[in-house]
């Protein structure tokens, strides 16, 4: 399955990429998802399906669209 | 008494003369310093019914106990008066070297009334106050007169100055100092123009009294340190708040085409990757170590420092996606002191209003140029910006035709850089903000997103709205320190108790602060109901614009919802009946005798009923 991934604000340069596709063998949790990510661990992360907040058990499935973020506060 | 000077350096431009007034103990815990002293100062002094922009009206630059003393992020000062744009009490704040200056100068409050006979200046330095003349640069921008300012008194002054936009009264201007910073949204710089007050310069040689001030000293610089390495580690000032631009368009909380769009697919094109890549300084305010003053080139080579609000307002707001086109405007406002969302919110609403057939005119959504020039007009009030230069609720009273529904304002104030048409909270959050609709008050849209049901009106929401109202419009404010640490990287909120107690010498908790915010908060309704006595809680509403099925996203996430009404009510009532105010959102004779404020109780009562 194929799913488009974004990464926002500081977990762009965490991670290497800001947005780009990504191959998964079966549907796979956010958790899992976000481990694979090379993402500062103890930094909490907002993760959205589709425009939508969604838990990290929560699972991602094919055409979704991931979008991983900081937890923003409105400046 | 500690940490505060405990004196007021009281101006009257009229008869060019000062004095020096001193405050107890109890004025000072009551109130504690910034918004807190400004708000009870203004309601002592000022008659109801005083023209914001007549001479009765006072200008009140305050500070806070820990105001200008090194530790984070202290470098802040608070502005306010009665504001022409509202109507209301009104402030501001903003980063400037003013902070630590008039602290050392010897004062925690200054405060102008009168006016000036002809365009000048104040320079304060210590006991000493003259008054100059700035002939030779009213009619110019901020940036010549900080300049002009910095070549007569030295680059390490305290410098408060308006542009154009003050001067002429547009009632959106702002105060601005350094580099880009800029604070009284709510048309303080109109207040100060109308004083005919170019400038204020301070500069101060005094120690700041401390309670403990070798473990204030060594905390706050550790303090300071330990601030920046979390920023480091959370990477969070490569993009500063610009971050959040991509982040409201996936989940439908961009401001887009005077907000009645939600998304947009050239959105990347202004968002904080490509702000971050066209950065060539990066400027911040004193006291800080996360400096999140992201400059870029404008379209004309002008040095442009840039947030969020300046790129969503002046950016998707208006459909202009050329990040240096959007960079020129917001470098127009600082440099005209025009605040520059209420002027993304004005131009949007303009260009809404003659797409909807209300106005005739010729600028459109994505017109840079001429957005330009109509900045320029409104700044100079000429032709149709002496329209602009009122803000969009006293443009829409002059419109007509239905447009006040698309007037994207609260209170009179416009609103920030976050689309609620389906965020509830956050659209009550707008609506209760007691300056008119400010995100600096509370922010609530991660919550209502990530941790409740986003269609949700319980009263879990308005709990939330009053918290942060207590941390961000509350604590920020009075003690005057910027909230980015604690929101931004998640400082603990008590360093700020342990800062004031150091300070002070006290032995106060968090509760102690909500006490001070509740006071505060309950204090400006009442202002505004003494202003307004037939007050009631279609002042506390979003625009009808986001109650409109017809104005509903027809695609993404949120396709086909808006707020809705019935439910908003409710909410409302829950957040009134949490801060203990009465149906009309005026606080109880009960609540305000909790939060000491009977006097004030028996004043308002000479105007409107209190239940």
């Amino acid at each position: 399955m194929r799913v488009f991934v974004k990464l926002i604000g500081p977990y762009i340069y965490q991670g290497g990429f800001s947005e780009k596709d990504m191959d998964f063998d079966a549907p796979v949790s956010a958790e899992t998802l976000v481990a694979g990510l090379n993402l500062n661990a103890d930094q909490p992360k907002i993760v959205l399906r589709n425009g939508h907040g969604i838990k990290l058990q929560d699972m991602i499935g094919d055409g979704d669209r991931v979008v991983i973020a900081p937890i923003y506060s409105g400046g | 008494m500690k940490g505060w000077i405990g004196q007021i350096l009281r101006i009257d431009l009229s008869s060019k003369s000062h004095r020096i007034e001193t405050f107890d103990e109890r004025f000072a815990t009551q109130w504690v310093g910034g918004r807190g002293f400004a708000l009870k100062i203004l309601w002592d002094e000022l008659k109801p019914g005083t023209d914001p922009l007549g001479p009765d009206n006072k200008l009140i630059v305050a500070l806070g106990p820990i105001s200008g003393v090194a530790a984070p992020n202290t470098g802040k000062t608070v502005v306010a008066a009665r504001s022409p744009l509202t109507g209301g009490y009104g402030d501001g704040n903003l980063g400037t070297y003013v902070t630590s200056h008039l602290r050392k100068a010897g004062y925690d409050v200054a405060i102008f009334e009168g006016a000036c006979d002809r365009p000048s200046y104040v320079y304060i330095e210590n006991d000493r106050v003259q008054y100059l003349p700035a002939d030779e640069v009213w009619g110019k921008g901020t940036y010549d007169t900080l300049e002009w300012l910095y070549k007569r008194h030295g680059k390490g002054v305290g410098i408060l100055t308006i542009g154009q936009a003050g001067e002429n009264k547009c009632l959106f201007s702002i105060i601005r100092s350094l580099e880009g910073r800029a604070g009284g949204r709510p048309g303080i710089g109109a207040v100060m123009g109308s004083k005919k007050l170019k400038a204020i310069v301070v500069k101060g040689t005094k120690d700041i009294p401390l309670a403990a001030m070798d473990e204030f000293k060594k905390i706050g610089a550790t303090d300071l340190k330990k601030v920046g390495a979390l920023d480091k580690k959370t990477g969070w000032s490569r993009q500063s708040t610009t971050g959040v631009l991509a982040w409201c368009n996936e989940v439908a909380a961009l401001p887009v085409r005077n907000m009645r769009k939600t998304r947009h697919p050239e959105a990347w094109r202004i968002d904080g990757q490509r702000v971050d890549e066209a950065r060539v300084a990066t400027y911040g305010c004193p006291n800080c170590t996360m400096r999140c003053g992201i400059t870029v080139l404008d379209k004309e080579g002008h040095e442009s420092e840039l947030d969020y609000e300046n790129v969503g307002m002046l950016g998707s707001n208006l459909e202009i996606f050329e990040l240096a086109q959007m960079a020129s405007l917001n470098w127009m406002c600082d440099e005209y002191g025009m605040d520059t969302i209420s002027a993304g919110a004005v131009l949007g609403f303009y260009a809404d209003a003659i797409d909807h057939g209300a106005i005739a005119g010729d600028f459109k959504f994505g017109d840079a140029e001429r957005a330009k020039e109509l900045l320029r007009m409104t700044a100079l009030r000429e032709g149709v910006g002496d329209l602009l230069a009122d803000g969009t609720r006293i443009m829409a009273q002059k419109i007509g035709k239905g447009s006040e529904a698309y007037a994207m304002q609260c209170k009179g104030l416009e609103i920030s850089a976050y689309n609620c048409k389906f965020i509830p909270g956050m659209a009550l959050a707008f609506a209760t903000s007691p300056i008119g609709a400010h995100h600096k008050e509370a922010w609530v849209i991660t919550y209502e997103i990530n941790q409740t049901p986003r269609d949700s009106y319980g009263r879990e929401k308005a709990q939330k709205v009053v918290d942060l109202q207590r941390i961000r419009g509350g604590l920020f404010e009075f003690i005057v320190s910027c909230r980015f640490p604690w929101i931004e990287l998640g400082w603990d909120l008590n360093n700020y108790t342990v800062y004031f107690n150091k300070a002070t010498g006290l032995n106060w908790t968090l509760d102690d602060f909500w006490k001070v915010s509740d006071r505060i908060y309950a204090l400006m309704k009442a202002f505004w109901a003494r202003e307004y006595p037939d007050w009631d809680r279609s002042t506390d509403y979003p625009p009808k614009i986001w109650f409109d099925p017809a104005n509903a996203d027809t695609d993404g996430p949120i396709a086909g919802k808006i707020l809705e009404m019935e439910k908003y009510e409710k909410l409302l009532d829950e957040y009134y009946d949490i801060r203990g105010y009465d149906s009309r959102g005026i606080p109880t004779k009960k609540t305000m005798r909790e939060l000491g404020l009977e006097k004030e109780a028996a004043e308002l009562e000479k105007f409107t009923r209190i239940e």
